[in-house]
């Protein structure tokens, strides 16, 4: 097990730095001018100049890069150009909201699959699995930005149920939303994939061997068939769990949700380089991270990767 | 749709005690929502429409431009002007900040001098530097002697707002942080992006504000801005809803949904260096072509006023006598004809020539922009369509990397904005002629406007200067935006203000019923 885990950590540097180097040059390369942005059209040639020396963007592009790569090795971000605040306090204020918000999409999204891809699979070509596969086709067609604004239309302003955005005093009502409009997409491909591996291990010889030495049905399912059915899951869970955090942009912008999303976008329209590069290591982390910690999941689920692995 | 259903059912059980954020209801408190967060509140630094609208809640000017943009006082009693280059302001000496100092002339003193001090980096400084020394005469006057005469000194200079300097012991006060004035409100609390809350300043010198606090709201989405409005979580929504969103509110008597002509200019950009716009003839046919009136009609939903230059009809310096342009695609054509550009197969595909279309990715301008293709298609010219994120749709058109381009000029006041975007000096990086239009008479006439210190001098030079962008059209005016305020008829007292700001909310009242626990 320690040799897949230091395996995997491994991988994470190189992988950091590959993704640093090119959002830096991407960011640096794109059409627009952080000075122009910054001060407008009023500013005088030499006050554009004395910004541009102030904040060391009148040097050559390696020698910004390595100033960066310097400072990112000792954990420093630098700080932003607009408002010269550091980058490392700026995604602190920001982290926690989009890990609720993600956190609590992924909850959602497992919640609402499991119970559907397994009954789907108990009972296929049922009415129940139409019902099932066509919510979850529904669950991924639907763009976040047209289900976002439904959803409010329909518990916020016709029911009245809950809050139509923001963060409010932080209670769970203001998280649903937002979480159930992240989540449904993914939410869809869980159920289908929930669906499938069911149906798979359901045919198994040992789910035969089970319902004949008589074993209550629940626990065929539950254990035997669902056990072994989720470890292709959490492969996906690991990958759409990175993928929700760098997802969240559409849904914090409908939601007013102050999230790392939220703070990237603006930080792109801004020129705002040193944001940029946080913002997007600290995503780029995150998808490392959890692909590691899928990796060890699965070693923990199924014996034979880690036997392999050792 | 019906397991979520079920799942907001068992999170409402749970966790859900009250949807909005009501108010206490002893406390008048007016919810303004704002499509952008303010970028500073430090006036020297903020250039954002968000930053300047909130700071004229805070902080005070030595003179304001009332709703007709004539200069008034403020924080200055009046002021005498010696000689062209000189102005001597006496100050109120009835005004307190909200820290309760009294204010006095070294607070003037050390606002335009922490302006130009080239350490404090402020992107403003380069429209102060005809400011040649600022003396404090007593503590209620203050002397400003300029480099040369500067008629729009008192419109663009005196209404900066004037801040605090930084108590004993202390560099620099953090007013992005703890904004410091002697405005109408005062500062309570901010979550960056999220919101801002300030209360009524009781000490204010002109009279209190009638409503006791004022939270702005930072919703970035129109329709979730529309949603917050009609849940009862917003109560102020001006200029920040999509004409066709406004049109859901029509019937609505919930709402009082006020417009006035606004001073907001939108135009199309040409750039003069380009072989083809280069033709004066293209350019009017350009104007010819498009057919403003269905624009305003079908895209805006009637929320504008068609343009025939920067300056609204009602301004004192506007010029009624300039050339037309009526939609006409017949005299365009033959424009485009006498020009050298004639139409290669009659009414077939092929087009005389082809232009780029720069805009951003306002869902507005977009519509905009394919309206107009439709409408240059007609008269032989194709017109490709670029969407841009707002940096580098921005970039491109201060580089002149562009042939046309749609933007509006936001808080046009004093004529002198005819010298910062069609002056030759004012060629980006230096200024905001995007366009690189040259016309050294027209340039000669703006310096004129701008050193001419008696109103009827400053006329003639921008009538004639006026006559002159019409015929020679460096830019196509295309209309002056309608101002809309959507206020929930709860609250009282709004007139909505030609420059679309928030000052007029200090007359807001919420109605006494409402006021009654």
């Amino acid at each position: 097990m320690r040799t897949v885990v230091l395996r995997r950590a491994l991988f994470i540097l190189p992988v950091i730095w590959g993704v640093s180097t090119f959002v830096f040059l991407i960011i640096h390369l794109i059409p627009g001018d952080p000075i122009d942005l910054m001060l407008g059209e009023t500013a005088s040639t030499v006050d554009r100049g004395a910004l541009r020396r102030q904040l060391g963007l009148d040097r050559p592009l390696w020698q910004q890069y390595l100033t960066f790569l310097q400072r990112a090795v000792r954990g420093d971000l630098g700080r932003s150009l607009h408002n010269r605040r550091p980058v490392s306090t700026l995604i602190g204020e920001r982290l926690p909201a989009t890990a609720a918000l993600a956190g609590a999409a992924l909850v959602v999204a497992i919640a609402l699959a499991l119970p559907l891809g397994v009954l789907a699979s108990l009972r296929p070509r049922s009415w129940l699995d139409t019902v099932s596969m066509l919510l979850a086709l529904i669950g991924v067609s639907i763009p976040n930005f047209w289900l976002g604004p439904l959803l409010i239309l329909g518990f916020s302003l016709h029911l009245g149920w809950l809050p139509v955005s923001g963060r409010g005093d932080g209670s769970i009502a203001y998280l649903i939303l937002p979480a159930l409009t992240l989540g449904t997409a993914m939410m869809a491909i869980l159920t289908r994939m929930t669906r499938a591996g069911m149906l798979e291990t359901l045919r198994e010889d040992y789910i035969r061997t089970a319902r004949a030495k008589g074993l209550v049905e629940w626990v065929v399912v539950g254990k035997h068939a669902l056990g072994n059915a989720l470890i292709p899951l959490v492969t996906l869970i690991g990958l759409q769990g990175g993928a929700l955090l760098s997802g969240a942009v559409i849904t914090e912008t409908i939601f007013a949700w102050p999230g790392l999303g939220d703070l990237t976008i603006r930080a792109i329209q801004q020129r705002d380089y040193p944001v940029v590069q946080g913002c997007v290591l600290v995503i780029a982390l995150t998808y490392v991270v959890a692909n590691m910690i899928t990796d060890v999941v699965y070693a923990v689920l199924d014996p034979r990767i880690r036997f392999e692995s050792e | 749709m019906v397991l979520c259903l079920g799942v907001i059912c068992l999170f409402s059980l749970t966790g859900c005690t009250s949807s909005t954020d009501s108010p206490e209801a002893s406390t008048a408190v007016l919810r303004i929502g704002l499509d952008t967060a303010p970028q500073h509140l430090d006036p020297r630094f903020g250039l954002d429409a968000a930053s300047y609208k909130v700071s004229q809640l805070l902080y005070n000017g030595l003179v304001r431009l009332d709703a007709q943009a004539r200069i008034v006082p403020e924080l200055a009693l009046s002021w005498d002007t010696p000689d062209a280059t000189t102005y001597i302001f006496h100050l109120r000496r009835d005004v307190r900040w909200h820290d309760g100092r009294p204010f006095t002339a070294a607070d003037v003193h050390y606002t335009f001098t922490s302006l130009l001090d080239p350490e404090t980096q402020s992107p403003k400084r380069g429209s102060f530097d005809n400011i040649r020394s600022v003396d404090v005469l007593a503590d209620d006057r203050v002397q400003f002697v300029l480099s040369e005469p500067f008629a729009p000194f008192l419109s663009s200079n005196m209404t900066l707002p004037i801040i605090p300097p930084p108590r004993e012991g202390e560099a620099q006060r953090n007013l992005d942080a703890h904004p410091i004035g002697t405005g109408p409100f005062v500062f309570v609390k901010q979550e960056p992006d999220v919101s801002l809350h300030l209360r009524a300043n009781a000490a204010y010198f002109e009279s209190k504000p009638s409503v006791d606090e004022v939270v702005f709201r930072i919703l970035p989405d129109a329709m979730v801005r529309l949603f917050e409005l009609q849940k009862g979580n917003i109560d102020l929504l001006q200029n920040v809803l999509p004409p066709d969103l406004l049109s859901r509110l029509g019937e609505d008597r919930q709402f009082n949904v006020m417009k006035s002509p606004g001073t907001n200019f939108m135009y199309v950009g040409l750039n003069s260096r380009d072989p083809i716009l280069r033709h004066v003839q293209v350019r009017q046919a350009l104007a010819h072509a498009i057919d403003r009136q269905a624009l305003i009609q079908h895209v805006l939903h009637g929320l504008a006023q068609p343009a025939d230059g920067i300056l609204p009809a009602g301004h004192w310096a506007y010029e009624p006598q300039v050339s037309r342009y009526a939609y006409d695609p017949e005299r365009a054509a033959q424009l485009l004809d006498a020009a050298g550009f004639p139409d290669p197969d009659g009414v077939g595909p092929q087009a005389r020539f082809q232009l780029q279309y720069k805009t951003s990715q306002n869902e507005v301008g977009r519509r905009i922009a394919e309206v107009m293709q439709e409408s240059l298609r007609n008269v032989g010219i194709a017109i490709e369509i670029r969407s841009y994120e707002w940096g580098t749709f921005f970039g491109d058109i201060r580089a002149g990397n562009f042939q046309l381009y749609a933007l509006t000029w936001v808080g046009v006041t004093d004529p002198d904005i005819f010298h910062y975007v069609l002056h030759s000096q004012s060629i980006p990086p230096a200024g905001a002629n995007r366009g690189r239009y040259v016309n050294l008479y027209l340039d000669a006439l703006l310096d004129q406007g701008r050193r001419a210190t008696a109103l009827e001098q400053r006329r003639a030079a921008y009538s004639e200067a006026q006559a002159i962008t019409a015929s020679e059209l460096p830019y196509i005016p295309l209309w002056h935006d309608t101002n809309v305020a959507v206020l929930r008829t709860t609250f009282t007292g709004y007139s909505l203000p030609p420059a679309g700001d928030y000052r007029a909310i200090q007359s807001i009242r919420r109605q006494s019923s409402d006021r009654a626990s």
